[in-house]
């Protein structure tokens, strides 16, 4: 009994403010996506949100890939209240990105750069790769595409050499 | 009063069966739907401290192993499911089949994926994240979507792979 009331006085903490373990949170986002294809018999892909964004932006002109109904745009603007409800207990907007802001020399006009450029980087190539970590790594695997392997193996393999190369350089 | 207050509510449980019932066939319940999930998604994104940059970087450098365990159950619980919805046969709510065809093999997609990596690692988020951070109150992050926003665009300027399958992330 006792540990009941405890839990339940965890609970908005463990909801609104703390991390979770990997095992904890990897069952949430699995179940979502499993989720999302059970009820809706949709395929995560969160690239194809920004997809349906440029085809909105258009007018539905330069050939982007939409999504049926901009289902993927609506579901990327779900992301953000995702985000703020996770940390509604404590929320509170901030600048600084971790140990990016020593990198960039505290500079916040190179920050953005920085993260433009890289951003640019991230949009081309998974549109290049046909999906990102959503797309790729957890729905491709999940269906045993060999080609979404290759692509997993590829953004770890890049993203260890770059960040092993940063982190000597700074 | 009480009466009054009833009929909406009738209406809303209604409206929420029926999105339920009909999911991805019905086009006035794939908004619903997609808000929904994509709220949930965003929610454990946040909870896995897939939003953080210290520790997607981290991840990399092979001093924090979170977002490996993460990745790997997440693809083990969407491949076990979708593993026993085939094999019991069990349909969708939406009556739509589960049966997507992998990605089609194409050697130089391995060049985005490099690519991909290395935006990964330089700006320690990807783009289901990236969004996530603005809401978490990550203000920066603007930039990062602006330039995911600037790189799909590219991409189709200068496409360097002509597509013929239509189902892509």
């Amino acid at each position: 009994m006792a540990k009941i009331t405890f839990f339940i006085h965890q609970l908005p903490q463990l909801l609104f403010v703390q991390y979770w373990s990997w095992w904890a949170a990897g069952l949430g986002i699995g179940l979502t996506a499993l989720g999302l294809a059970w009820f809706t018999g949709r395929k995560l892909g969160v690239t194809g949100g920004f997809e349906d964004a440029c085809s909105v932006v258009t007018g539905g002109k330069g050939g982007f890939k939409t999504s049926p109904s901009h289902w993927k745009l609506i579901f990327i603007v779900g992301l953000l209240f995702g985000g703020a409800l996770a940390n509604a207990g404590h929320w509170g907007w901030t600048w600084t990105y971790g140990e990016l802001d020593g990198i960039v020399l505290d500079s916040l006009v190179l920050k953005a750069l920085w993260l433009i450029a890289s951003g640019f980087l991230i949009g081309f190539g998974a549109r290049w790769a046909g999906g990102c970590t959503s797309g790729n790594s957890i729905m491709g695997i999940s269906i045993g595409s060999k080609m979404s392997i290759l692509a997993t193996l590829a953004f770890l393999t890049a993203g260890i050499l770059i960040t092993n190369i940063l982190f000597k350089l700074f | 009063m009480a009466t009054r207050k009833k009929a909406p509510q009738k209406k809303v449980r209604k409206t929420v069966r029926k999105a339920v019932k009909t999911g991805g066939n019905n086009m006035k319940a794939q908004g619903p739907l997609a808000f929904l999930f994509g709220i949930l998604f965003g929610f454990f994104l946040s909870k896995a401290r897939a939003t953080d940059y210290d520790t997607v970087v981290n991840m990399f450098r092979f001093r924090d192993f979170q977002l490996y365990g993460v990745i790997a159950v997440a693809i083990a619980v969407v491949a076990l499911g979708l593993f026993l919805l085939k094999k019991k046969s069990i349909p969708t709510l939406s009556r739509q089949p589960l049966d997507w065809e992998p990605l089609e093999f194409e050697p130089s997609r391995l060049i985005g994926a490099l690519i991909f990596g290395a935006g990964w690692a330089l700006s320690g988020t990807c783009p289901g994240t990236s969004i996530t951070q603005i809401g978490e109150g990550k203000l920066i992050a603007i930039f990062t979507v602006i330039g995911i926003f600037l790189g799909v665009w590219a991409y189709h300027k200068y496409q360097p792979v002509s597509e013929s399958q239509d189902d892509v992330c």
